[in-house]
């Protein structure tokens, strides 16, 4: 049986829509898609088999032989997520996402993007790579549109689109004003316009919502939402911001110390983020309260005079009240608590 | 290549376009025909003789290089070099640029094209600042002469191509410096600092083989030479063409690109 053949066997619809294009241009061969395919660069989620658009394999940087700023880092970005990758302050995000558009040079392992080998086919890559490294890269010195002009004759994208970007992110008023004296949102938008300038693949944000007001926030993250859905944009944002992230991605990375804690879909973290979560029992007799929940098989502590017990459905929650109340205990208050992705990644990173 | 080349030069003179480089090499080559044409103005009576010598333009040339020439075409150049080098750095842009689909080589020859390029450009500048210094007087007063040596292409090559030579170490150093630092002292403190030990080795035996002495010599001749078989051109070129191919090395090895 051929490999396509044993592909397409119980495949959904999903995997036939990426690999069939594939398979219509390589008629009469194994393209090397499919070949990776094959040697497992792809990997089953819920009964899909997923295409990454960004893969690592063992990254490793140094930036001082006693200073391991990655470590054996395995990115996977699936092709057409919005892949938020976390971390705190100094966890190796931004030293990941160097690498991945060349900017520090490698020291150990791989780096494939759009199922090409990044070190021998870089310009092809970074030809459909749209970046934001952390602070705005402008030239203060120009207008809007100028700055705009500087990369359009290096990508020898139609004049035309300059405008439409400049509209996307509402600069196109800006007329002959320096980008120097722009605010640092408007300095931001901009450099998203750079990076959109192309119409690339893949767009490559290191920290984007910096300096943005609230309504700059939100501006962004529908924007970014809209490239994704309506352009098929994969989109690979860092953030220490996790409330900000969770509204926008499909996929989530999480680093700490430049080992990769955690990878996966937003669902999965989600689940995560439930085992992570407590329900918190305020009474006037906690070690009381304790004990009935343990005769009832049901996981209890104390901490700070409050009794904690696992999430549990609704209905429970409401019969352990019923019952407490009926054995005489006051009952203040039921609440949940560490139900944000903070406390998932606090729990992570312990 | 040569297309991508092309993309990346014109992306790099857009760059320039109201930087304080440019200021510079606008500004400066008029400067010292603009002072020298207040000069003489002032000294009225000797514009006429000046201009009807046989030697009008040499003379003007003379007079022009005299303050350029040792002192402050290589300071020019060297703030220049640095100033257009440094854009980058300044707006936080070099990793945008090294993200972008350039080789390194053509992204550090397409700068290196700039440089040159303006270099020219403050020579064009110079030059047309001489001969409006020789012509403005003549077409304002009726009683003093146009120069009588003729203004052409031998007397312009004459005049300018050892100071042009004598510019391009300079420029390839600068350039190779300013890639290497992020902060601006470092580039001018060198550049200024070296072409005051060039000036004050000029007398010395060996004082030929420093980089920046060049300009001082085109303007002082082999007279002041200690070894008067030496040609400063060729040292310069060879120092050109050494130093752009250490920069280039330099730059396609640095371990962080912005």
């Amino acid at each position: 049986m051929s490999v396509l053949a044993v592909l397409k066997q119980g495949c959904t619809g999903r995997f036939l829509q990426i690999v069939r294009p594939v398979l219509q241009a390589k008629q009469g061969g194994i393209s090397n898609r499919i070949r990776k395919m094959a040697s497992g660069r792809y990997f089953y989620c819920t009964n899909l088999l997923t295409m990454f658009c960004v893969s690592t394999e063992n990254l490793s940087y140094r930036f001082t032989p006693n200073e391991i700023a990655l470590q054996q880092l395995n990115l996977r970005v699936p092709q057409g997520a919005i892949y938020g990758f976390l971390g705190a302050n100094g966890a190796g995000k931004t030293t990941t996402l160097r690498l991945l558009l060349g900017l520090l040079r490698r020291q150990q392992g791989e780096i494939e993007i759009f199922g090409q080998d990044f070190y021998r086919h870089r310009i092809e890559i970074l030809r459909r790579i749209g970046s934001l490294i952390e602070t705005p890269s402008i030239y203060g010195q120009l207008s809007a549109e100028e700055n705009l002009l500087v990369w359009q004759k290096i990508y020898q994208c139609p004049r035309g689109r300059i405008n439409e970007v400049l509209k996307l992110v509402d600069l196109a008023h800006t007329g002959k004003k320096r980008a120097g004296s722009f605010s640092l949102g408007m300095k931001q938008r901009l450099s998203i316009a750079i990076a959109l300038l192309h119409q690339p693949s893949l767009l490559i944000l290191d920290e984007p919502t910096n300096g943005l007001d609230p309504n700059g926030i939100i501006e962004m993250r529908e924007l970014l939402r809209k490239l994704n859905v309506k352009n098929g944009i994969s989109i690979v944002i860092s953030s220490h911001l996790l409330p900000e992230i969770e509204k926008l991605v499909t996929d989530v990375g999480i680093i700490h110390k430049g080992r990769m804690l955690f990878q996966g879909s937003l669902e999965e973290l989600i689940s995560r983020q439930r085992q992570f979560s407590s329900v918190v029992i305020e009474v006037n007799q906690p070690e009381q309260c304790r004990q009935i929940l343990l005769s009832q098989h049901i996981e209890a502590r104390i901490e700070k005079n409050r009794v904690m017990i696992p999430v549990l459905p609704r209905q429970s929650i409401a019969r352990i009240n019923a019952q407490l109340v009926q054995e005489g205990i006051d009952v203040y208050e039921i609440s949940t608590e560490k139900n944000d992705l903070e406390s998932v990644f606090i729990e992570l990173v312990k | 290549m040569e297309i991508s080349l092309i993309q990346s030069f014109q992306s790099e003179w857009i760059k320039k376009k109201r930087s304080l480089a440019s200021w510079l090499v606008s500004v400066g080559g008029f400067f010292i025909p603009a002072i020298l044409l207040i000069g003489r103005f002032y000294n009225f009576d000797g514009i006429a003789e000046v201009n009807a010598a046989d030697n009008a333009w040499e003379s003007l040339y003379s007079r022009c290089w005299q303050f350029m020439g040792l002192f402050l075409l290589p300071m020019g150049v060297i703030l220049a070099s640095s100033l257009i080098t440094q854009i980058e750095f300044r707006n936080n842009s070099w990793k945008q640029l090294h993200a972008s689909p350039l080789r390194f080589s053509t992204i550090f020859c397409s700068k290196l094209l700039v440089l040159l390029l303006m270099l020219l450009q403050f020579f064009v500048l110079f030059n047309a600042g001489v001969y409006l210094l020789g012509t403005i007087p003549a077409l304002f007063f009726s009683s003093i002469p146009f120069p009588k040596q003729a203004f052409n292409a031998s007397l312009l090559m004459k005049q300018n191509i050892p100071y042009l030579i004598a510019c391009l170490p300079v420029v390839a150093l600068q350039y190779l410096i300013s890639l290497q630092f992020r902060n601006f002292l470092i580039p001018i403190g060198f550049g200024l600092g070296l072409l005051v030990a060039s000036l004050i080795a000029l007398n010395w035996k060996y004082g030929y083989t420093v980089p920046y002495s060049y300009c001082a010599y085109a303007f002082l001749g082999k007279k002041i030479l200690s070894n008067p078989m030496v040609n400063t051109n060729y040292w310069a070129l060879g120092y050109f063409i050494g130093i752009i191919v250490l920069a280039f090395v330099l730059y396609v090895n640095k371990r962080e690109r912005g």
